[in-house]
Formats: C-alpha cells, structure tokens, sequence
C-alpha cells in the first residue's frame, strides 16, 4: 500500500510537470497569436445557452479555419465569480452592461482593439456609445433587452391592460397570482421606477419605503422566480409575472402564445444589454476580436436574431429582418415607454450587497 | 399436479422473516416507488411533447430524441459527466473504506480532529466548497488547459471526490460497527497476515457499505452543478452545466430525451449483468 | 476494542495515508483560502485583505440571520424524520429481499436520482402544481364523487378548488425528502444487510410480535446505521438551495440560499465565507461532543 502511494505522488508530480509545460505551450501560443495571428487557432466562446445561432460557431469555423468551443454559464453572477480569481482560457464572454463596468473596473476585461472590428460601423448610432462604457472601450453590444409585465390575457378583467408597476408591487387585485424575478437589484430599481425615481441614486430614505412596500405586497407574491416566468405563465400556475422581453416573445411565438401579452409598465423600466468582451489573460486575441468582428456582421446577425428573438443593436441586421420582426411590439416596445426607461449603472459592490440584504430582509419577513 | 403444488406454494404463508412479502411493507416500498416515479414518468412523458417547454402538453414528437442524438455538445457533456461520476466512485470507495477502517480499527492521537474533518466536506455549503475549488486551481495548483481528455477532467475529478469519499466513508463505517472482531482476531490466529485477514475477512463484512457508498458516491458526481461550474474549464462541459445554464430560455425536451435514454440503458445494463451474474453462479453450481 | 496504532505502525500507515493526504491536499488546504477570508474585509471588486477582523461573524451572528439558521434547521429536521420514517421500511424491505430482487430494488431506488436534479426538480413541479397529475386525480374523484351524490338525490359538490401544493414550505419539505431519500436509504440498508438473523429469530420464538422485534431488536442493531443516514441527510438538506429555490414561496429561503448570493450576487466573499464556516463550527462542535460522550460511555463500561 505504502508503494502504491509513492507511485500516486510521483505520477501527480509528472503530471504538474506535464501541467506545467503545457502552460507554457498554451503562453507560447498566445503571444505568437498575439505577435503573428497564427499559434493554436481556437476561440473559447464562454456564452448563455442556446443564445447564438443554430449553425454560427460552424460558419465561423469554415469563414476563417477557427474552431470554436463554446461553454455555458446561466447568470452573470455565475460569470463574475468564474473569473474572478483570474481567466481559466476564455477568449471571448457576453456579460451585462452593469457587469461591463464592474469587470473593466476590476480589470477583468481587455480594451478591445477596433481596427480589427470593422463591423462596428453596422451598429445603430445609439449603440456606438454606451453610458456604461464610455466609448465602447471595453465591449461591444450584442443584444438588448427590458424588464416588463407578461400576463395571461382571459384572466384579467375585460379590454384591461396592466401598464403600470404598481399591479405587481402594490396591489392585491392579483392575489397569489403574482411571481416577480428574485434579482434584488432589479426589483429594487423598478419599485423606485414605480415610485417615481430613477433607476440610479436611490436613496436611502426611498429603500425604506420600498423594502416596506415589498415586505406588505409579499402575502399576494405567489413566488420569487429563477428567471424562469415564462414556464410558470404557460403552466398557469400565476397570471402575471416580472420577466425580459425576449423570453415572452419567444413563448408568444411558439403555439399556444396568442394567451399571453407582455406590457412595458407607463413609468418606463430597466433596460439591459448584453455585450461581447474579451477577458484579461484570454490566449487567443487575434481570433477572438476576429470572431466579435464576425458576431456583428450583418448575415451572421441575422441568422442569430432569427433563432433567438431578442432585439439587435446592429443596423445591418435589423434592415435585413423581416416585418414581422421588425414591428413586433413586444421585441420593440413603444418609443414613447422607452423614452422613460433607462440602464441600470454600476453603482459600486456597496450598493449590490445593500441590495441583497434588502432582499434577503425582504424573503425573511 | 406441479401446477397445484406449485399454486399450494404461492399461497403459503411467508416465513417469519420474509419482510419483503408482508403486505403493509410492500404497501409502504411501492407507496415510495409511486412518489419516486411519478415525476420521472411525467419527465419521460414531456420527452415526446412537441413544445420547447417542459410545462403544457401539445403534441407527440419523437424529434427531441434525434436532436438531442445530434447535438454533440450535449453529447460530449453527458460523457464528460459519466466519466468523472465514474472515476470519482473508483476513488471515493478506496478512500472511503480506508478511512472508515482506520477510524474504526485504530485509536491515535487527534483522533476527534481527523473525524471532525472527515465529516467537514459533507457539511459545507456546495458553492463555499465551489468557491475554494475555485481559487485553488486558480492560485495553487493549476489545472493545465488544452490536456488530452480525460486528462482535462482532472480538476472536476479531484473536486468531486474531495466531496464524496466521506460520505463513503461515514456509511462504510457504520457497516463496520456490527463487524464481530474475534473473526479477524481468529484469521490471524490461523496464520493469515494483515492483508489476508483485510481482504478476506474485513471487506466481505464491508461489501453491503461499499455498493452503498459507491451509488452514494455516484449520484453525488453525477448531480454535482455547483462545485463543477468553479472547477470546469473552458473545454469541458458536463451534463448538469449544461442543464442549469439552459434555466433562462427554458429547458427543452432534448434533455429530458437524454435523462430518457440513460434510464433504459441503465436498466438494461443492469438486467443484462444480473442475468450473466445468475448464469455464472448456474454453473459454479453444476460445476 | 480499538487498537491502538503503535501496535500495528505499518497497517496504520497503510490505512490512513491516502485519505489523509486526500482531505488535507484537496480539502483542508482550499477550505484553509475561504477561512482566512472569512477574517477578511473586501477593498476591491476583486481584493480581499486577510485584516482578522471579526466583523463578518458579527454580521453573520446578527437575528436576521440566525432566525433563517434556525429555520433551515427545522426544515432540515422535518426532513430527516421524514426521510427515516419512509426509508427505514424500504431498506428492510431491500435488506430482506432475495439477491435478485435486492439488486432489482436498489436500482429502483437509485434510479431517479441519475436523472439531473433540476430536471427532476422541474417534472416535482409538473406533478404538483395547481394543473397537475396530483390536483387532475383529484379533480376526477371530486367530479365522480359529485355525480355520485346527485345520482342519491344529494346536492352535488361545489366547483373544485384545485390544492396549492407549491410554492410554500410544505413543497419544500416535499422537495427535500424527494431529493434526499437515497442518503437515508442506502446507509440503512448497508447497516441491515445481513444482519444476524438468529436473534430476531429468538425474540420471535419468544412471542414477541413483529412491530415489537423490529423496535427492540432491529433499531438497537442498526443504530450505527441510522445515526449515519441521519447525519448524511440532514445536513446536505440543511445546505440545500435548489429546491427552496424553485418550490418555495415567498418566504422559504434557507441559508444556503443567503449564502449562495454572497458567494455570487453580492460579490461578498468574506462574508459568504462566514455564514458557511458557522455551518462548519457548528457540526465541528456537535462531532466533539459526540466523541466525547462516547467516550465516557466507553470507559464506563
């Protein structure tokens, strides 16, 4: 037994040394990625699942001869804390806006070179600067989205529409009806929305009143849901719930979704967006700015827009959709809603982890 | 006349420690069978259903079953999670039996701190544990990216074990507790040395805690999302990150299809082995 | 009775290496990282200094999060009972059984739990909510029942109100005991299997009745074997955050879902690392007070 040991500890120190070599090599092949665009071609795409287009990752790959290995995480939360003790090989990974100013902060992200993005004159002026990311140092825009109301039509009272905040944070008309998304920063910002403030800069004295106001609505909150409303919506276990436009498009788009409607609430709401950037230490720049390039190019945008449904920031995309798309009210709410809707900023981890106390308060009363 | 017999048989009462055939414990063993399968008849079920969603029924497909055949990411983490589970059991069973012995067998200075130790893995949060795993092969031992597989499920490996074998270990170790330790004592009387008297003696005693431990031990791996997320590189996916991170769009059939296919190949493994079992032990008999 | 290890130094060795070298490499030593930062303070997204302030423990030792501890707690305990009041009867079911039908049996209860716990969790919900299989029986009794009664000339039942099985706690507890049956199970079964049968025999010849022998006679023998299912389920359900996760409501959260959120939305590490290393000295202490129990049992004896 004593022996069988010894050989475990000497093949585990081979094994760092392999380990060890093979870091070098994967370095080696960066650098010379970096100096002479050749090295291992490959591009570590670290994504949401099923958000990229059936057949995207193989077109890039017969475009330019660069294999992509796409990984999967499920929240940006999951994302930040992957990396955050330093980038395990990704080149390329598609975090929030909030998270694009917290990892650049942290320097967690790289300035991305734009003489290799030439697609970025696709984008849509608005999406050419970004209040998160002034200049678009750091990240490129690659869908956008907002928060709003879905609900099931035959059961809320004749020709009446749930256009404000208030029927899911301040009133019993839908009494354990209800599931709100368990994100704490995002409940707290559409309360002070509802309460007439902006997203940002919320006071202290106006938190008060909204942990109050969630506390007295939690009898009528059926559940706090895992991003997951629209499957509680279609199972008709609630009625009305807290949920991003893409993902009830995509249910109002499948059979069976002329029952639900989505409404952008009148005093405006949270709008997100997610953005492709490339982490410090990834190992393959030249391939993943190639690939970001590819991204936003006007084919390659058009077959991802058509799976997923989520709205696109890119110009040449949009133009290449079809109506259907295109005046789809619930991919693109009205101009006059949006107008009164803004971003979440990074307000600083202070503000995340007061946030969360609030909720946990909150699921605690 | 064997007909008769035969039906004379059936009908006898069971013998006195027959518990399997006393009606009220077979009422309680398929009451808990209902529980277990009733979800999972819905999940096969939901497997055929033509909705992307696992929630309304809408209509018979069998297309989820060829996608999820053709989806080679989904492939490549189902083995990827078998694997690990795999190799995991192999050496949380070693390490566990091993500790079990030696918490049973010997008494040794810091002993209450070892067992306290030993019980610590089971104890601590999955995303603390995922967390440390973390930062350790980030900052202490590196995993090297790009190895051969299954050489880069090292990292997720290690990770697992470090979390199963005390479970292992904690219910080989109450097997041990009805171990009568005069039969070792006798084998060594009768010449057999310390390994001999392990190995014939001690681990057929254990053997009922070491398939129990493994399963354990195998469920654990293969469940595992958390600790397996902060351990995972970027060219290895398994089964259950694959799952979680389809959570925001919702998860599609093509998983249920795939959970559908391990089943039936599970219990057709398993029907297969007890029947070559059965055979051999045939034969050891008429031999 | 024990040995101790001076007596047998290379079977010792043999034994206790690997396992040792395990915990301590790939355990002790990342566990050792996330300690020392429960006595850290944040100064960055990403920087943690190691100052051995206390300040996390005192927030983690504040009411709002001791009333959550306690309440996994009881939730977690529910769970146990449960688990043991079903699972004890299944593995002496399976401890019983022929070869055959143990290996047939122990699949079955293993079985499930191959499948992805967040699917299983998801098909729970398909059975349980409001248009459910649970609440569909239910229904179709009710109309049954209903039209039952009218054919005797009574009123019929009212409309059927469908039962809110989920997203409450009573689904949590459903949730746990679904998902922790086989960590009751299998160390049960593992304690029963072969067991020697000569002395329920005895008490059986002796008149006692089967509920009786299995009380007096059974639970005594498999007393190692219930103090380990008790102690692998109720603790991973202590640590659970899936299931209250996706079947509780709005007031379900247990600690590891305070825990999760530190670790992840509120990107505070320290304090995370506090609220699960309480979890920790909590057992630690539970185990050093078994031990020496134990122990002063012993040299009574």
């Amino acid at each position: 037994m004593n022996k069988r040991t010894l050989r475990g500890a000497s093949r585990r120190s081979i094994l760092q040394q392999f380990g060890a070599a093979a870091i070098g090599v994967s370095f080696a092949g960066g650098l010379s990625a970096c100096g002479r665009g050749g090295g291992a071609p490959t591009v570590n795409f670290y994504n949401w699942d099923t958000y990229i287009g059936p057949t995207t990752l193989a077109d890039f790959q017969a475009a330019t001869g660069v294999p992509v290995n796409m990984s999967l995480f499920a929240t940006n939360d999951e994302l930040f804390a992957r990396l955050r003790a330093g980038n395990p090989g990704f080149d390329v990974i598609v975090p929030s806006n909030e998270f694009v100013t917290r990892m650049s902060q942290a320097q967690m992200i790289q300035e991305l070179d734009r003489s290799k993005i030439p697609n970025f004159a696709n984008l849509l002026p608005e999406f050419q600067d970004a209040a998160f990311d002034p200049g678009r140092r750091y990240s490129m825009p690659y869908t956008w989205l907002v928060l709003g109301i879905a609900y099931r039509k035959d059961k809320m009272p004749a020709n009446f529409v749930p256009n404000s905040w208030r029927y899911l944070f301040d009133s019993p008309q839908f009494t354990q009806r209800i599931a709100l998304l368990s994100e704490s920063a995002d409940l707290i910002r559409l309360c002070a929305k509802y309460l007439g403030h902006s997203v940002n800069n919320i006071p202290d004295e106006m938190l008060t009143q909204i942990e109050q106001m969630l506390i007295r609505q939690k009898p009528h909150i059926k559940a706090f849901h895992e991003d997951d409303g629209q499957d509680l919506l279609a199972s008709g276990e609630i009625d009305i719930v807290l949920e991003y436009n893409g993902d009830i498009a995509q249910l109002m788009a499948g059979p069976g979704g002329e029952a639900f409607d989505f409404v952008v609430p009148q005093e405006g709401t949270l709008i997100n967006s997610d953005c492709l950037c490339i982490p410090t230490g990834a190992p393959h720049l030249e391939e993943a700015h190639a690939f970001i390039n590819y991204l936003l190019d006007a084919e390659a945008g058009k077959a991802i827009t058509e799976e997923i449904q989520y709205p696109t920031p890119n110009r040449a995309v949009a133009d290449l959709m079809g109506d259907a798309y295109k005046n789809n009210r619930v991919i693109f709410p009205p101009a006059d809603v949006m107008a009164k809707s803004e971003y979440g900023a990074f307000e600083g981890d202070e503000r995340s982890r007061l946030y969360e106390e609030i909720f946990t308060r909150v699921n605690a009363a | 006349m064997t007909t008769l017999s035969q039906r004379r048989a059936r009908r006898e009462r069971p013998g006195p420690l027959e518990y399997t055939k006393r009606w009220p414990l077979r009422v309680i063993v398929l009451a808990t069978l209902a529980f277990l399968y009733l979800p999972l008849i819905t999940l096969m079920v939901f497997s055929f259903n033509t909705s992307r969603r696992n929630v309304v029924w809408q209509g018979f497909t069998t297309d989820w079953y060829v996608k999820a055949f053709n989806n080679e990411s989904l492939l490549q983490a189902f083995v990827n999670s078998l694997t690990i589970a795999f190799l995991c059991t192999i050496i949380s069973v070693i390490l566990g039996a091993l500790a079990a012995v030696m918490l049973w067998r010997f008494r040794f200075p810091g002993k209450t701190a070892v067992e306290g130790s030993m019980a610590l893995p089971i104890v601590v949060p999955e995303i603390c544990l995922g967390v440390a795993m973390l930062v350790f092969f980030a900052r202490v031992l590196p995993w090297p990216m790009g190895l051969p597989w299954p050489l880069n499920l090292g990292a997720i490996t290690i990770a697992h074990v470090s979390f199963s074998f005390p479970f292992v270990s904690t219910v080989v170790r109450a097997r041990l507790a009805s171990f009568n330790r005069e039969l070792e004592e006798a084998a060594k009387d009768l010449g057999a040395s310390e390994w001999r008297t392990f190995w014939d003696v001690l681990v057929p005693h254990m053997q009922p805690g070491l398939i129990a431990g493994a399963l354990l031990a195998f469920t654990l791996s293969l469940d595992d999302f958390v600790i397996t997320f902060f351990t995972a590189g970027p060219d290895t996916i398994t089964f259950p990150v694959k799952v979680y991170s389809m959570l925001r769009f919702s998860v599609t059939p093509e998983v249920n299809a795939a959970s559908t296919v391990l089943i039936l190949v599970t219990v057709v493994l398993t029907a297969v082995g007890l029947q070559m079992q059965n055979r051999t032990e045939a034969d050891k008999a008429k031999a | 009775m024990e040995q101790t290890w001076r007596q047998a130094k290379a079977a010792f060795a043999a034994i206790s290496i690997p396992p040792i070298a395990w915990l301590l490499l790939f355990f002790i030593v990342p566990m050792a990282v996330i300690w020392a930062y429960s006595f850290g303070e944040n100064t960055g997204p990403v920087t943690i200094d190691f100052t051995g302030t206390f300040s996390n423990y005192m927030r983690a030792a504040e009411p709002l999060y001791l009333e959550i501890f306690w309440k996994s707690v009881l939730v977690a305990g529910l769970t146990t009972i449960l688990c043991l009041l079903v699972g004890f009867p299944v593995a002496l079911a399976i401890a019983f059984a022929s070869p055959r039908m143990k290996a047939w049996l122990l699949l079955l209860i293993m079985l499930p739990f191959w499948t992805n716990l967040l699917i299983r969790t998801y098909a729970l919900i398909a059975v349980l909510r409001e248009q459910g299989y649970v609440n569909f029986t239910l229904e179709w009794l009710w109309s049954n029942a209903s039209g039952l009664m009218t054919l005797v000339g009574l009123q019929p039942l009212g409309e059927f109100e469908p039962l809110t099985l989920l997203y409450n706690n009573t689904a949590v507890v459903i949730g746990l005991v679904y998902v922790h049956l086989p960590f009751m199970v299998l160390p049960l079964y593992s304690a029963l299997d072969r067991m020697d049968r000569s002395l329920m025999e005895a008490s059986l010849d002796l008149g006692a009745g089967h509920m009786r022998t299995i009380m007096q006679v059974v639970v005594p023998l498999a007393a190692p074997g219930i103090a380990s299912g008790i102690l692998i389920t109720f603790i991973p359900a202590l640590g659970a955050y899936l299931t209250p996760d996706l079947l509780g409501g709005t007031d379900s959260q247990m600690i590891a879902n305070v825990i999760e959120r530190q670790f992840k939305r509120a990107n505070d590490w320290p304090f995370g690392a506090a609220l699960s290393f309480m979890l920790m000295y909590l057992t630690f202490i539970a185990i050093a007070v078994q031990a020496l129990v134990q122990r002063r049992s012993e040299r009574r004896r």
